[in-house]
């Protein structure tokens, strides 16, 4: 019984249903549609006897239950199967474009976290003065603004009004040749995907940086610190910040599901070549295989980020330990 | 000789805590400020090291010796902290951060204000470590990982890391049990004649402070009303409100 | 502290409109030209103009560029029937026969300029601007009727420039200003239904696990983690395709995922007064749990509760417009959300309609701002500590 307090086993159990909630969802959602699934394969020309091998293929001849329990070991090994509408192995979509989802979330989280949180800490250090209404408007900003609305208005101005940036996609059409011409494409259309991420996200991060540091700066290790005549930068950045940095670092592996959530809207915009819009078109397509495989990697990474924010804290507070806790 | 001469202090929202107190601490002594609470006797220590929150204003003079405080830049200033006078903060309060080892915690103290090379740091901190009655080992901890009573004295430790000649005591042994509390007290009494230290002790505890202290200074609504020799002080206090505090003390020990 | 500030205001003001959307008439109908700029931006365009001419004639003035389009529609009836008549439009210099009338006694007329039948008429190509030709000049224009018996008009003319309303038309040639009007009605519902249903759930669920506890408490709360652990536009998007695209649809969706935050809430909350020692000090006395509940519960949790209420209406409102950028939304309901992904997908970047996009955007932004200023001030009412931060 002991074994089952740890919280470490409490929380693997926690993230393996997660996953087995978003495996049966979409096993149920997707047969629960109105229609036959393979309607889009199936061409009504074909044989009964043709349609029964091609369900057969599918394994869609099969009892519900003995049909769920083969859909979970082939999400588990990764085995997909294939795309409705490309006929292509969804694994194979899905390898081609995470590298692109990617590309877009972790730039854009890395910048907004670092700049959000300098302007957070700037904010708490010079209370009062402009920093501190520019974060509250740019925190407002970024909780009321909706991100395809700033995205929009970023296209207009700058790849409409002034075309210094592309329109569209992740690459151009024909890609160009050679490594460095490659880099410089691919940064070129990702720039104003990113930039918009960060403009949107930069707001929420130094709104919570400022309002943690102002609490960290009241407490009393900080008046003895300045009491012990360190330099002011000391006092903020080694032992302020030092002391907010376990929930900074959570909040920032906590905000990638969202991010995450929120790359389906951003490449639809701009029309990126990545997972997000891949699950959209897969939605919207019927692609049941393709939509479904798309979704579960989706909750697959946001499980993996929750376990890493409880792990990164033990690492970062040595209040808490990796062992010892309960 | 510390003094301060005529001090007054308002916080940002206006409260004026501090009246025109007048103090003086000699070295090697120990001195206790008196008072109940809202007297503004923290108040008046935070103020003389100009610790005070952003917006507090401040008037009148301090003096470390001949060094007068509040004339000096605010880089002088912070020269000045710790290796002249340091803080020792109550016991409810942390006075380390939480997150870093208290080795750390001591040696950039001693870094910003001492030149020595690391090993002698070191050195001098495990020794500051066994005076107080800790050993060596500490060093290596964090905060979290000591009893309120060591790390009050890992506190004390800290604050005399710099030599310095006054160290200001906020009620450094509240909230500690009665055994710890006498330790504590011994230990300061101790280095006040070691080191030939001044020492402000700040307590609401009259008891405690007529068997340590040397002075007594009574407070009163943010006004120093009576300083004594502490045995002259309890038997014949000469204001009202030190007669009504005597008076409740020997109610207390009836 | 007064009640009505700037964002209370303005939420009166936006749910006032909401209520009087009716109003507004059918939203859905082409007024004008697809893409017409609003009418404060062009100024070589004239105005759009619509007159209405009865019994004999119709006399204006065009002292602009030529207009895109025109229309004239109504009905001509004679007194007789005419051996010859025709509706004419004369312009500074030169006059055009429009229709031929003759050997009719009432006429339906129905004419626009783009018409092919009529540039032909008139002996132009089909490729010819009827307009441009028409109202080459700068000056006096009449229309009329030219016959041997007596005629009466009613017929309207509009003369479309381009231009139209306070933020111009869709490609589909509606106006934007009655859509963006409109859309306020769907956000406010869809925020305040979705939060309301959201909240009640949450309260509910908060408080049976707190009040419960054991294996109450531990299931409910072992489904808030796994929800709040699902990916919240990705599961919206797939049960939005999955089942649907109506109004209630949506709101149904967005509430079952988003009472996870007021339920925890809630739970700390009943945690503490069930443990407070003035509860128990009640209970001694023998208060019943209703009677703690409604005298004490109640009013302590309302603040907060209220805040939690008026911070998640931002979030629901962007969720419904989130989606129906999408596209996973009812085409005919006037969301704002569902104007900008029209404005995406039917190239409003390759006509520069810039008016398509900041409506809706800004409305958006507007509520929500409004909704996050309440529901900030709902919290500091709630938490004295925050007001005594905010003060300083």
């Amino acid at each position: 019984m002991n074994t089952l307090n740890n919280y470490w086993l409490r929380r693997v159990l926690s993230s393996l249903l997660v996953i087995a909630v978003v495996l049966s969802l979409n096993f149920f959602l997707f047969r629960l549609m109105p229609g036959d699934p393979t309607g889009s394969l199936l061409d009504p020309r074909f044989s009964p006897e043709a349609k029964q091998e091609l369900l057969k293929s599918y394994g869609l001849d099969k009892p519900l239950s003995q049909q769920f329990f083969m859909y979970v070991k082939q999400m588990l090994t990764f085995r997909f199967g294939i795309s409705f509408m490309s006929q292509r192995p969804v694994w194979q979509e899905l390898a081609e474009r995470l590298p692109n989802t990617l590309l877009l979330l972790f730039p854009a989280l890395l910048l907004s976290a670092v700049l959000g949180t300098l302007l957070g800490v700037a904010a708490a250090k010079g209370r009062g003065r402009l920093t501190e209404k520019a974060v509250l408007l740019s925190g407002a900003i970024s909780f009321s603004f909706p991100s395809f609305f700033v995205q929009l208005v970023l296209l207009l101005l700058l790849a409409h009004a002034f075309p210094i940036f592309p329109l569209r996609g992740s690459l151009s059409v024909p890609p160009p040749t050679g490594f460095w011409n490659l880099l410089v494409d691919r940064a070129w259309h990702m720039a104003l995907p990113i930039a918009s991420l960060v403009l949107l996200g930069f707001g929420s991060w130094a709104l919570y940086v400022r309002n943690l540091m102002v609490k960290v700066l009241g407490e009393d290790f900080i008046l003895l610190a300045r009491a012990k005549g360190l330099r002011e930068n000391e006092v903020l950045w080694g032992h302020a910040f030092r002391t907010a940095l376990p929930p900074i670092v959570t909040i920032f592996f906590l905000s990638l599901p969202g991010v995450i959530s929120g790359a389906v809207i951003t490449e639809t915009v701009f029309s990126l070549h990545g997972i997000g819009k891949f699950l959209l078109d897969s939605v919207l397509g019927h692609d049941y295989p393709a939509a479904g495989a798309a979704f579960y990697l989706m909750s697959l990474v946001t499980v993996i980020c929750n376990l890493l924010a409880d792990v990164v804290y033990t690492f970062v507070d040595p209040r808490i330990s990796f062992r010892r806790l309960r | 000789m510390m003094r301060i001469s005529s001090l007054s202090a308002t916080y940002p929202n206006g409260f004026n805590a501090v009246k025109k107190a007048d103090l003086k601490l000699s070295s090697g002594e120990i001195l206790a400020l008196v008072g109940e609470s809202g007297s503004g006797k923290s108040t008046l220590i935070y103020a003389s090291l100009g610790l005070l929150p952003k917006g507090s204003s401040v008037s009148g003079k301090v003096f470390f010796d001949d060094i007068e405080f509040f004339a000096l830049p605010k880089e002088g200033q912070r020269k000045i902290r710790w290796k002249k006078v340091s803080l020792v903060l109550q016991g409810t309060m942390s006075s380390f951060t939480p997150v870093l080892t208290i080795k750390r915690q001591f040696l950039e103290a001693m870094e910003e204000h001492l030149s020595l090379t690391p090993g002698e740091a070191m050195a001098k901190a495990v020794e500051l470590l066994e005076e107080v009655g800790l050993e060596g080992n500490f060093l290596a901890r964090y905060p979290h990982e000591m009893s309120g009573g060591q790390k009050q004295r890992c506190a004390i430790a800290m604050a005399l890391c710099c030599d310095p000649d006054y160290l200001l005591a906020d009620e450094p042994t509240t909230a500690l049990d009665v055994i710890t509390q006498a330790e504590i007290m011994n230990l300061l009494k101790g280095i006040a004649k070691r080191r030939n230290m001044g020492i402000l002790m700040v307590t609401h505890d009259l008891a405690l402070a007529s068997s340590t202290a040397d002075e007594i200074c009574v407070m009163y609504q943010g006004c120093t009303i009576e300083t004594e020799r502490s045995d002259i002080i309890i038997k014949s206090p000469k204001q009202p409100h030190t007669i009504a505090l005597v008076r409740s003390l020997s109610m207390m020990e009836e | 502290m007064s009640f009505w500030r700037l964002d209370t205001l303005f939420l009166a003001f936006l749910s006032l409109l909401a209520l009087l959307t009716p109003l507004l008439g059918p939203v859905n109908e082409a007024v004008a030209p697809p893409f017409c700029k609003p009418l404060w931006l062009d100024h070589e365009s004239g105005k759009p103009l619509s007159l209405n001419a009865k019994d004999n004639s119709l006399s204006f003035t065009w002292e602009s560029k030529p207009p895109k389009t025109f229309s004239v529609k109504g009905t001509v009836t004679f007194e007789g029937v005419p051996k010859s008549a025709a509706l004419l439009l004369a312009g500074p210099s030169k006059t055009y026969k429009l229709v031929d009338l003759a050997g009719y006694r009432n006429f339906d007329v129905d004419i626009d300029s783009r018409d092919v039948p009529l540039k032909l008429f008139l002996g132009l190509s089909p490729f010819v601007d009827v307009s441009n030709v028409i109202f080459s000049e700068r000056g006096a224009y009449s229309l009329f009727i030219a016959s041997d018996v007596k005629a009466h008009l009613d017929l309207n003319l509009n003369i479309y420039t381009g231009k139209w309303g306070i933020f111009g038309t869709d490609q589909r040639g509606r106006d934007v200003f009655r859509l963006t009007l409109a859309g306020i009605r769907i956000s406010l519902l869809v925020g305040i239904f979705a939060t309301l249903i959201a909240s009640t759930l949450g309260m509910g669920l908060g408080l049976f696990a707190g009040y419960l506890g054991g294996l109450a408490d531990s299931s409910i709360m072992r489904g808030v983690d796994v929800l709040l652990a699902i990916p919240t536009l990705p599961i919206l998007v797939v049960i939005s395709g999955v089942w649907g695209r109506g109004l209630w649809q949506i709101v149904f969706v967005l509430s079952i995922f988003s009472w996870m935050g007021t339920a925890r809430v809630v739970r700390s909350l009943t945690l503490s007064l069930r443990e407070a020692p003035y509860v128990e000090g009640l209970r001694a006395l023998g208060a019943p749990t209703g009677y703690i509940l409604a005298r004490h519960f109640i009013p302590e949790a309302m603040p907060l509760l209220l805040a939690q209420m008026a911070l998640g209406v931002p979030g629901a409102i962007l969720a419904e417009a989130g989606l129906s950028f999408l596209g996973l939304s009812d085409p005919l309901m006037p969301s704002w959300g569902r104007m900008l992904h029209e404005a995406q997908v039917f190239g409003a970047f390759t006509s520069g309609a810039w008016w398509l996009i900041f409506p809706p955007g800004l409305g958006i932004a507007s509520i929500c701002l409004a909704f996050i200023s309440v529901g900030r001030r709902f919290e500091e009412m709630a938490d004295p500590r925050l007001r005594e931060m905010a003060e300083r």
